[in-house]
């Protein structure tokens, strides 16, 4: 025991005083501080450049209400006060009318979309005669439509629709002899409240709801997920190198003379486990501390910081005496890397379905996702960040499949280890590494 | 008391024999110096006593300090490999505490203090090991494997590349063990420095013993059939000469092998036909010879090596 602890503490040591570890210390909040940092630089920095658009109204009855929305919207819906200041955050849009000069159809719309290219404007509506009177809901025909040159620059398409249905429902409703005003009063929309449940503090008072901060659950989530696989690929996979130099260098020869190979092993997986767990905390308790004095102390999910750190030691434990046992059987670099790509594949699945488990975290599917062993670290995380959480029995079981795992793992990565840390040459294969497995 | 006992192990690597029947005592005390050429087992047998490698299952046994538990990493061994392996980054004093430590020695600090002095390495303490020299690195690596007070030293090729002042150094180090009660097994290509320093010479061709015992039991067993001569003004060849089997040049001195039966003075008086001879002496073969003889190519094809006698010590 003693000598795995000695091991141990000279692989931390050995991968704390690196350069590489400080600067990812350091350089991880700063690079995720300075994305938000830059966000909220160019939060300013937005296009304030006047945006001209043309507008076909074949109907005849249309453009004034849209060009006077637009006027309004000009006047009063693109600025902020800022500090005492008014600011400009949104372009003015300037509609002007276009007349149908010509009776080909065709020919009009590629004048104007020649307009765009020469960028006299920034885009055309063309507003169909029979917009108004046709109210067939067949969705394959357009009774209006929008030509730009920027598909991407959508805020146009967004805001123009509005203002025209209103016009073309408020021209209806005249035809209909219906009073607009009472109309529009009849029909008004609410907006629904996403609330969270309410409990029932101490006292028996029932508490109030909490508005629920839909980015929140999603940041929160994701953020603790990213954290794990990133504490995770810290501790595990500088195995592969550090035993691959050691085989290499022929250190190992002389440590076997001292240390049992199985002993060797586990020092060098406990020390990376510690490494993990030093960043994992020093990461957790760093933006408790931030989003305490940011004022949202309350969004830090405090509740799972202990299933976190006992899932990040369990997936160090587990992915790294796999990237051991990978450093041990192979003789460079090149093989070593072929061997981990499937591995890391297998690491990287829950970033693929996060989002999935995010939204519905106590669906069948994300309940059997997270206990799959290779995925419970990231996953279950993810589940137990969003409120209101999972039953405790199920990180339980996560935790008890991981062990089972992970005691498979070492087993397997001890036998490999024992015979590969000595062999010189080409990497053996699966079924060699098979055989050493089974016969050990 | 026999500290290692090898009885009969081979030790296959796929389907060549490294190491084939071999059987080997090594007693309490003494230093045992293994020769042979390259590839012929010397760091296999090693590394079996280290219990790095195990003997063929169905082969011999190994004791090693009277144990043969399999497996066992056992602080009582220091072992140099023959390639050294050192962590790059550590500073010279963390290394030797970490390999004083890995090997149960829990008080470090003097011994790590008095090992650096003694190998005159004391201002390379902070160091770290990637800006050693190649001979520097290698006596860390021989201060790791001795510095937990091993009863048996194990050094593959300790004096490889070293300059003779720190030959000189390892060398007295080496004796300095052996008086404190150490047993020290070292393989080494250097006839000369086997031929001082072995109570115990091992030599080892193509797997198998050839010889084994002490200089003096293996060279009287080659008897006086050699002769030590200079001939300062000959420069021609000498192999042309009659009862002589080979020649090895010496530089200043000639060692002819003399064919068995051949009187010397016939040979002598051949010799005072080419030169004045300045140095003439009937001698025993040097182990170096010794050496070639056994493995030399000639040697090979006229004589098979398993068919040499086995020389026993007492």
């Amino acid at each position: 025991m003693r000598k795995t602890f000695v091991v141990a503490m000279r692989e931390y040591q050995a991968a704390v005083r690196t350069k590489t570890f400080i600067i990812t210390l350091v350089l991880m909040p700063i690079m995720m501080g300075g994305g938000v940092g830059m966000q909220l630089l160019l939060h300013d920095k937005v296009d304030t450049t006047d945006k001209h658009i043309a507008v076909v109204d074949l109907t005849g009855q249309l453009y004034i209400p849209l060009s006077s929305a637009a006027t309004e919207r000009n006047e009063k819906g693109i600025f902020v006060e800022e500090e005492g200041e008014t600011k400009q955050i949104k372009p003015r849009y300037l509609i002007e009318q276009e007349t149908p000069v010509s009776d080909n159809r065709d020919e009009m719309i590629f004048a104007l979309s020649e307009r765009v290219r020469n960028e006299e404007i920034f885009g055309f509506v063309i507003i169909e005669p029979d917009a108004i009177n046709n109210s067939d809901p067949n969705p394959m025909r357009h009774a209006m439509s929008y030509y730009s040159n920027s598909p991407t620059y959508d805020d146009i398409l967004r805001w123009i629709d509005d203002p025209i249905n209103e016009a073309i429902q408020v021209s209806r409703m005249k035809t209909a002899n219906l009073d607009a005003a009472i109309v529009m009063k009849a029909t008004q929309k609410h907006r629904m409240a996403n609330l969270g449940l309410v409990e029932k503090d101490e006292d028996g008072k029932i508490t109030k709801a909490q508005q629920t901060n839909e980015l929140a659950n999603i940041i929160v989530p994701l953020g603790m997920m990213m954290l794990m696989f990133m504490t995770i690929m810290i501790g595990a996979t500088p195995l592969v190198h550090s035993v691959l130099e050691e085989k290499m260098q022929r250190i190992s020869e002389v440590l076997l003379g001292s240390v049992p190979p199985f002993q060797l092993m586990m020092g060098k997986l406990l020390g990376m486990v510690g490494v993990s767990m030093t960043i994992g905390t020093i990461y957790l308790v760093g933006s408790a501390v931030a989003v305490h004095f940011a004022g949202y102390g309350e969004m830090f999910p405090s509740h799972i910081v202990w299933w976190f750190l006992i899932f990040q030691a369990l997936a160090v434990l587990m992915f790294g005496s796999l990237f051991i046992a990978v450093g041990a059987a192979v003789s460079d670099l090149k093989e070593a890397q072929n061997v981990m790509t499937p591995m890391t594949l297998v690491m990287i699945v829950p970033m693929f379905v996060w989002i999935n488990v995010v939204k519905e975290p106590t669906s069948s599917f994300s309940t059997v996702l997270s206990l799959i062993p290779p995925f419970t670290p990231m996953l279950m995380t993810i589940r137990q960040a969003v409120p209101p959480g999972v039953p405790t029995w199920q990180p339980l079981l996560g935790v008890v499949l991981m062990l089972i795992t992970t005691v498979g793992c070492v087993f397997v990565a001890g036998r490999i280890f024992r015979i590969g840390i000595l062999m010189q040459g080409k990497a053996p294969s699966i079924r060699e590494a098979m055989s050493w497995i089974v016969r050990g | 008391m026999n500290i290692v006992e090898i009885d009969h192990v081979t030790k296959t690597f796929g389907t060549h024999k490294a190491v084939d029947d071999l059987s080997l005592s090594v007693p309490e005390g003494c230093i045992y110096g293994f020769i042979g050429p390259n590839g012929s087992g010397k760091s296999t047998t090693l590394r079996m006593i280290m219990r790095i490698y195990y003997p063929d299952v169905g082969s011999g046994d190994i004791l090693v300090l009277g144990q043969n538990a399999r497996g066992a990493a056992n602080d009582l061994i220091g072992y140099l490999p023959e390639e050294r392996g050192l962590y790059k980054k550590m500073k010279v004093k963390d290394a030797l505490r970490f390999y004083a430590e890995i090997q149960g020695l829990r008080d470090y600090k003097n011994p790590v203090k008095a090992w650096l002095e003694r190998m005159n390495l004391s201002d390379w303490a902070d160091k770290k090991i990637e800006t050693l020299s190649k001979g520097m690195a290698q006596k860390i690596q021989f201060i790791s494997a001795v510095i937990a007070k091993p009863k048996l030293v194990i050094l593959d090729e300790p004096f490889s590349g070293l300059d003779p002042v720190n030959m000189d150094v390892l060398r007295e180090v080496v004796l300095d063990l052996r008086r404190e009660g150490s047993t020290i097994i070292f393989s080494t290509h250097d006839m000369s420095v086997a031929e001082k320093m072995c109570d115990y010479i091992f030599m080892i061709f193509k797997g198998k013993k050839v010889l084994d015992g002490t200089l003096d039991t293996i060279k009287d067993k080659y008897g006086q059939d050699t002769i030590l001569a200079a001939l300062p003004d000959y420069h021609g060849k000498l192999n042309d000469l009659n009862g002589i089997e080979n020649v090895t040049d010496l530089g200043h001195m000639q060692e002819l092998r003399i064919t068995p039966g051949t009187d010397s003075q016939a040979i002598l008086t051949d010799l005072m036909k080419r030169g004045r001879v300045a140095h003439f002496e009937l001698s025993r073969p040097s182990l170096h010879d010794i050496f070639v003889r056994i493995a030399g190519p000639e040697a090979q094809v006229s004589q098979e090596p398993s068919t040499l006698e086995e020389v026993h010590h007492a």
